[in-house]
């Protein structure tokens, strides 16, 4: 189906892009994996679109203590980058939608779109990333997890734009993203961002947060406290997989009823928790 | 618009609303690209911008100016068949033909960024291509053979 009649701008930098957006009803245009098929099925319908999917100076990966991520940088490119100390970027770039999705979509696209069966929300919500926004006002930052505020919505307001993202590297932490699915190319049923730190077999500090089980990522604390400064035994284990479903109640759908989503995340959890202690 | 479509340079106005695969089946008539879901699902409408691999249904065209495309058409000259298509057909990897030319696009991309394929590989790597007639055991085949004979 062909999206309604539409207005496109191609701005040169950053600036003109929000200086047209201001008092234009407009999107922003990255890839356009997310957004392309909601304005075919007409869901959305804005008068312009700005297409900031070619503008080099939102494209980078920049390594270091924190490393950056422009927002146009597109998932093949993460895919393709082992980062040190943030490995779960690749290993949850690698696993967005297929190939050719990630041949064209951008990581600061699916953060902005913040649907709640996602990749990447949880995992950045996991690394305590923060969202560098820029408006015509200036910069602001936030952090992932207040970033996030419900189904397809963040706190970006018409006029800004996700700039970067910042994530200081979890160096000696294990981390993996794993995510669920009925059939190939699905959203998450459910997917899991872990990174925990171990240090002569005591866990220091441990980092859990799921997709697709909420309106926005889950981080659960209560699972993370009941394995800090453990020794991660089975017992250990089963307490932090029984304090994950606390305070959550995920959706019922096509994909999954809301007890079996509570049943895979804890298996998820376990498997996973198991996993980094026997190979430690 | 400005684009190269498999080595030919073609301009047209469009308007902004135009997705790719209409563009490149109306208004070229390079119909070899296929409309399968029309929702970034099925991969029949895979083409290479600029080098990889896009579902062309869900890019606008005006996404593509200045760029270069390959498309099914533009894989093999003078009436031969490319190496990926021969390998399609000897190993029986088409039945009804809808998802094919997406494919064989696909594979295409594989083979020139892939080395080591394994066959699990390969249906990762194919994750974004569904075959109705479920097929693809024999597409899985010949993407392997196609890899065999390239190297050879």
């Amino acid at each position: 189906m062909y999206p309604a009649q539409i207005g496109y701008y191609k701005p040169q930098n950053v600036g003109e892009a929000l200086e047209f957006m201001e008092g234009n009803d407009a999107k922003i245009l990255a890839g356009g994996q997310s957004l392309i098929p909601m304005l075919k099925l007409r869901i959305l319908k804005p008068k312009y679109l700005v297409d900031i999917g070619e503008l080099a100076e939102l494209s980078f990966i920049k390594e270091g203590e924190e490393t950056t991520i422009g927002s146009t940088t597109k998932h093949w490119e993460l895919a393709s980058k082992r980062i040190s100390g943030l490995e779960i970027i690749q290993n949850a770039a690698s696993k967005v939608g297929d190939v050719q999705v990630r041949n064209v979509g951008t990581v600061g696209g699916s953060l902005s779109n913040a649907d709640p069966s996602s990749d990447y929300p949880a995992v950045f919500t996991a690394l305590d990333a923060t969202m560098i926004i820029r408006s015509r006002r200036g910069l602001r930052e936030e952090k992932a997890e207040d970033f996030f505020k419900g189904p397809f919505t963040t706190s970006l307001d018409p006029s800004e734009i996700l700039e970067r993202v910042k994530v200081k590297a979890l160096k000696g932490y294990k981390q993996v993203y794993k995510k669920i699915v009925r059939r190939a190319g699905d959203y998450a049923l459910v997917g899991l961002a872990l990174a925990i730190k171990i240090d002569s077999g005591m866990v220091k500090d441990a980092r859990i947060a799921f997709t697709g089980v909420g309106d926005k990522p889950y981080r659960s604390r209560e699972a993370e406290n009941e394995i800090k400064d453990t020794k991660l035994t089975d017992s250990d284990i089963s307490k932090a997989v029984e304090a994950s479903v606390k305070g959550i109640n995920p959706p019922s759908d096509s994909r999954g009823s809301s007890n079996y989503r509570k049943e895979v995340m804890k298996r998820l959890l376990k498997n996973s928790l198991e996993e980094m202690r026997n190979a430690s | 618009m400005k684009v190269k479509v498999n080595g030919v340079e073609y301009e047209d106005e469009v308007e902004p609303r135009t997705l790719l695969v209409d563009f490149l089946r109306d208004n070229l008539n390079l119909t070899g690209t296929k409309i399968g879901c029309d929702t970034t699902t099925c991969g029949a409408c895979t083409v290479l911008v600029n080098g990889r691999s896009v579902k062309s249904c869900t890019m606008l065209a005006i996404q593509a100016n200045g760029k270069e495309i390959l498309t099914i058409e533009g894989l093999s000259s003078d009436s031969k068949l490319n190496p990926i298509q021969q390998a399609f057909k000897d190993n029986f990897a088409l039945q009804c033909g809808y998802c094919t030319a997406g494919m064989i696009v696909q594979a295409h991309f594989i083979l020139s960024h892939e080395r080591d394929l394994s066959e699990e590989k390969v249906r990762d790597m194919i994750h974004g291509n569904i075959c109705r007639c479920t097929g693809y055991q024999n597409i899985v085949n010949a993407i392997l053979d196609a890899s065999r004979r390239m190297r050879a």
